[in-house]
């Protein structure tokens, strides 16, 4: 079996640090009972995190701890330092052996060949990767997503549940069932079929597809991570380190596992950054799709939704991270090539990332649906929305808009569901106001469940006492600028 | 749980259903592990037939998935893991990784490595060989090598290293067969 030599001094403080460990073997370390002696001291020599704070509790901790003083004032680096730096010298000696390079190989990878080369240059430029960036936003998520997904598509099924399947589960429940209460539970205007599967499967289900399609196809090209190398800048200035654009990008995707992956981010401090600004300020596929779907026609609308959200997410960005106490951590990310995505890793991840999020919001709708209709038969449903209306109308909305909110409870993408099915009654102004409010207000109940896991319930109370209040302030203020300035969109 | 492709809990209660429907026993557990983005989900799909994400995206796995395999005619566990750079932890999802590899029983370690980075990544090699983890090394993207002229002389590799080496595409499914090979001495 290979083993890596190290420096004369190094083996000798392995070899003591075996015998130490042989001499008095601890319980401490049952755990780590099948591994080789050797091993498990390199593992302390290299500051093993739990091995140590095992051992901290035993008599051996402490002649080690003079050894490895004793080494550390004789070497011009830390220990650890050595043992990693050797072991990289060995792998690339080793690699040398046994690397075959034929003709004009190279070893700089695809990325770094021809087309590649330039398109990897091209798109990490601040300005050449902007450019590209509004390229890829205008024709993958406004065209394709907005456009084709959510005026296409979802006009095609939405009017066919309009026109054929509502009119049809109408008669059929009032056949079967003489009570009004039991028809308005399964159908008419707020029934489990007729609203709630309606919204999963006409408004959200086709936007949310379109968008998975064109997240996968840019993740398996390689180009996500070059967009983080391009946005590193922009981010290092409220304080997020190039590793948490990871989570932001992918929080575009969908903010609940966006939230999961802010595991890969090194501090803590980071980790809270960056759950604040998914939770507050990153809209997910379904808000993106339904919001696009609602501005598309109205691109002025689109751009102050924008403007105005771009703005928050920088200045809470930068604002947390003027308040958290800590430094920017280091930015280091591995950049993959670029590659020619394979259509059937697209299609299958689109599939399943379909499948899996229309089972989980289809019986979140049909839930709710029960809920309201429950609320509307006692009257709770009423009395919170009378709750609601005063302040839905001081943000300039119509009284029809407070059950969207009381949706947005449930869901944003209910919400927004529920927005898209009154648009005609609402100016484009109320528009823009309602699509920033349901984009910064609370997170889905997943994304909920996930913070509380993760950043445990103190910051999440935290997040969450912060961001409702703010999502309706800005919305009233965003309704107050645009009243006072007379813009009409 | 999440939008994305199979969580936690979800692989977990699949993994149950397959285990209540197949009375046949496990008969060990191997785990894949390696630094990000070098394909070990694409191989984990591969392995057991189960979907877990895969992109072209470092990180995109940070949580275990468990699966089960078919060597020759028995029913193995399959671990796929977070990539982790060192089994000294920086991050969480690194630390998952450390924890099972070190912490569990363990009948095979799969190193998955990239043919063209061959030398940044054979430093783990040798740091998982050092803790005595039984261990396969599996150069993924050979493909992707030999457009580019690469090739790695792998008996050679083999010898140096004295553990199994195996090169193979798992996304173009080559070597998947020879990999189940040599996994059959170990479980």
């Amino acid at each position: 079996m290979y083993e890596v030599k190290y420096p004369h001094l190094i083996e000798q403080l392995i070899n003591n640090i075996e015998d130490l460990l042989q001499q008095s073997w601890h319980d401490v370390l049952q755990e780590y009972s099948h591994l080789s002696p050797r091993g498990l001291s390199l593992l302390i020599l290299e500051k093993d995190k739990d091995i140590l704070s095992r051992l901290q509790q035993t008599a051996v901790i402490s002649p080690i701890q003079t050894l490895v003083a004793q080494l550390e004032s004789q070497l011009a680096k830390p220990i650890s330092q050595v043992i990693q730096e050797t072991r990289s010298q060995r792998a690339l000696e080793l690699e040398q052996q046994v690397l075959l390079l034929q003709g004009d190989s190279n070893r700089r990878g695809i990325s770094q060949l021809g087309i590649g080369e330039k398109l990897h240059h091209l798109m990490i430029h601040p300005i050449t990767g902007f450019l590209i960036l509004i390229l890829v936003v205008y024709f993958g998520i406004y065209q394709f997503v907005g456009n084709f997904g959510a005026g296409t598509l979802v006009d095609t099924i939405e009017g066919y549940f309009e026109e054929k399947i509502n009119p049809l589960v109408n008669k059929i429940v009032a056949l079967l069932f003489p009570w009004p209460v039991i028809q308005d539970l399964l159908a008419n205007d707020y029934g489990i079929i007729t609203l709630g599967i309606r919204y999963a499967t006409a408004l959200i289900l086709p936007i949310v597809s379109t968008y998975f399609l064109m997240f996968a196809l840019l993740e398996d090209t390689g180009y996500l991570p070059r967009l983080s190398l391009m946005l590193d800048r922009l981010f290092k200035l409220i304080g997020l380190s190039g590793r948490g654009v990871i989570p932001m990008v992918l929080g575009l995707g969908c903010d609940t596992m966006a939230t999961v992956v802010t595991r890969t981010l090194a501090t803590k401090r980071e980790r809270i950054i960056a759950t604040f600004l998914l939770a507050l300020a990153v809209p997910c596929a379904a808000q993106w799709g339904v919001i696009l779907g609602l501005l598309a026609s109205h691109p002025k609308g689109l751009l102050i939704w924008a403007v105005v959200v771009t703005s928050i997410f920088l200045i809470a960005g930068a604002t947390i991270s003027r308040i958290l106490p800590g430094k920017a951590a280091y930015f280091y990310m591995e950049v993959p090539p670029l590659r020619l995505p394979k259509l059937e890793n697209v299609l299958l991840k689109t599939y399943t990332r379909m499948k899996t999020y229309y089972l989980e919001i289809l019986p979140l709708f049909v839930y709710a649906s029960i809920f309201i209709w429950f609320g509307r038969i006692t009257g709770i449903f009423d009395l919170i929305i009378g709750w609601l209306n005063p302040l839905t109308v001081s943000l300039g909305l119509p009284e029809a808009v407070s059950p969207v909110f009381l949706y947005g409870f449930f869901r944003r993408d209910y919400g927004a569901a529920g927005l898209f099915d009154i648009q005609e009654t609402l100016t484009i102004n109320q528009l823009v106001v309602c699509a920033i409010i349901l984009t910064l207000f609370l997170p889905c109940i997943a994304q909920l469940q996930v913070m509380l896991k993760e950043r445990g319930w103190k910051t999440t109370l935290a997040i969450i006492s912060f961001i409702f209040p703010f999502a309706f302030f800005i919305g009233f203020v965003t309704s107050r600028i645009l009243l006072f300035t007379g813009l009409f969109l | 749980m999440s939008c994305y492709g199979c969580s936690g809990n979800k692989c977990k209660s699949r993994r149950w259903l397959s285990l209540a429907s197949n009375p046949s026993p496990e008969e060990g557990i191997i785990a894949l592990v390696g630094m990000p983005n070098v394909g070990k989900s694409v191989l984990f799909n591969r392995l057991t037939g189960t979907y877990v994400t895969v992109s072209n995206y470092p990180g995109t796995t940070v949580e275990i998935a468990r699966g089960k395999t078919q060597i020759g005619n028995k029913y193995v566990s399959v671990i796929d893991t977070p990539g982790m750079y060192s089994l000294i932890p920086i991050t969480e999802e690194e630390r998952v990784t450390r924890d099972l590899l070190l912490r569990e029983d363990i009948s095979l370690a799969i190193h998955v490595v990239e043919a063209k980075n061959l030398g940044r990544m054979l430093a783990l090699t040798f740091q998982l060989l050092e803790v005595g983890l039984p261990l396969l090394l599996a150069i993924n993207m050979i493909d992707e090598a030999k457009r580019m002229n690469i090739a790695v002389d792998s008996l050679s590799l083999e010898e140096k290293l004295g553990i199994p080496v195996v090169t193979m595409s798992a996304a173009k499914r080559q070597g998947i067969e020879q990999l189940k090979m040599r996994i059959a001495s170990y479980v």
